[in-house]
């Protein structure tokens, strides 16, 4: 992980909130949509986040002391430098490799609930019974969703402010 | 006599390339409603690794474009815009301070010169 990458995690992480509040914004919009290309009713989706191995800080610095303590070649602190100078933009250029420590997201699934029954005899969906189904979506379930959602990005968006002012520190060692 | 240190071309080509990111991602950034835009990018380290090997100060910093291709793997919306709002400002975020760092070490590059030149008034 180079100087940058520590930011790329919080990155992943903004990115799969937003996804997690715009299928949120879909659920409250279609919570009474009773047509779907599938057909029936529409279906209340979830998002699925799956942690990127990137280890912890301690496995890292394990994996960056080697064991031993020594600067000697092979093992030691010379690690961090395989691979020559990478004081880039990381490796995401292309958004398909997924960045080691952070969040993807991995699916959007539908969920398997069964629809609620109303009655609505005069509803173009309504079957011979007189019962329209509409999808189970709580308002209530929906907007915790979204406020969680809200808050994480905030928080990553917090700490992607703090990465930047350790950068700035470390800048400052050079004056 | 000379002036210039290998260190000093290297980081001049290194801010060269960290403001032609910053123009990448502007452009991404002004065109986020535009239909059917695709994302651009270059591979940063590779194009720098390339700079770096193909001698010292070869043809300058002049006409050093990096070559632009469409980042792919990102989700496209229904106008087949692929642009995230998210990933381009992290990108600019780094390449302020990808800019900050290299101006902070060639300041330093060169108040090494001026300690020399200052040499016989200390």
């Amino acid at each position: 992980m180079n100087i940058f990458g520590v930011m790329d995690v919080s990155g992943s992480a903004l990115k799969a909130e937003r996804v997690r509040a715009e299928v949120v914004a879909s659920n409250m919009a279609n919570a009474e949509t009773t047509r779907t290309p599938d057909g029936g009713p529409y279906q209340r989706h979830h998002v699925v986040f799956e942690a990127q191995n990137g280890g912890t800080f301690q496995e890292s610095m394990a994996n960056q002391l080697g064991g031993g303590s020594s600067v000697g070649a092979g093992n030691g602190f010379k690690n961090i430098y395989t691979g020559g100078i990478s004081g880039g933009l990381s490796g995401d250029l292309t958004a398909a490799n997924p960045t080691p420590g952070g969040v993807e997201v991995t699916g959007v699934i539908a969920d398997a609930s069964k629809p609620l029954q109303r009655y609505d005899p005069s509803h173009p969906d309504a079957g011979p019974d007189g019962f329209v189904a509409y999808p189970d979506i709580n308002p209530l379930t929906e907007m915790v969703d979204l406020m969680g959602a809200t808050r994480s990005y905030g928080m990553n968006a917090s700490a992607i402010t703090a990465e930047k002012s350790i950068f700035n520190s470390s800048l400052d060692l050079l004056k | 006599m000379q002036t210039t240190t290998a260190m000093g071309d290297a980081l001049g080509r290194y801010l060269d390339l960290t403001s032609q990111q910053m123009q990448v991602t502007a452009r991404n950034m002004a065109n986020v409603d535009t239909p059917g835009f695709k994302t651009q990018g270059f591979d940063f380290e590779g194009v720098f690794a390339q700079q770096l090997n193909d001698g010292a100060g070869a043809a300058g910093l002049e006409g050093m474009q990096a070559p632009m291709q469409d980042v792919d793997g990102l989700v496209a919306r229904p106008d087949g815009n692929n642009v995230s709002m998210d990933r381009e400002g992290l990108q600019l975020a780094k390449a302020q301070m990808q800019f900050k760092l290299g101006t902070q070490l060639l300041k330093s590059e060169f108040s090494t010169v001026m300690s020399a030149i200052h040499m016989d008034s200390k």
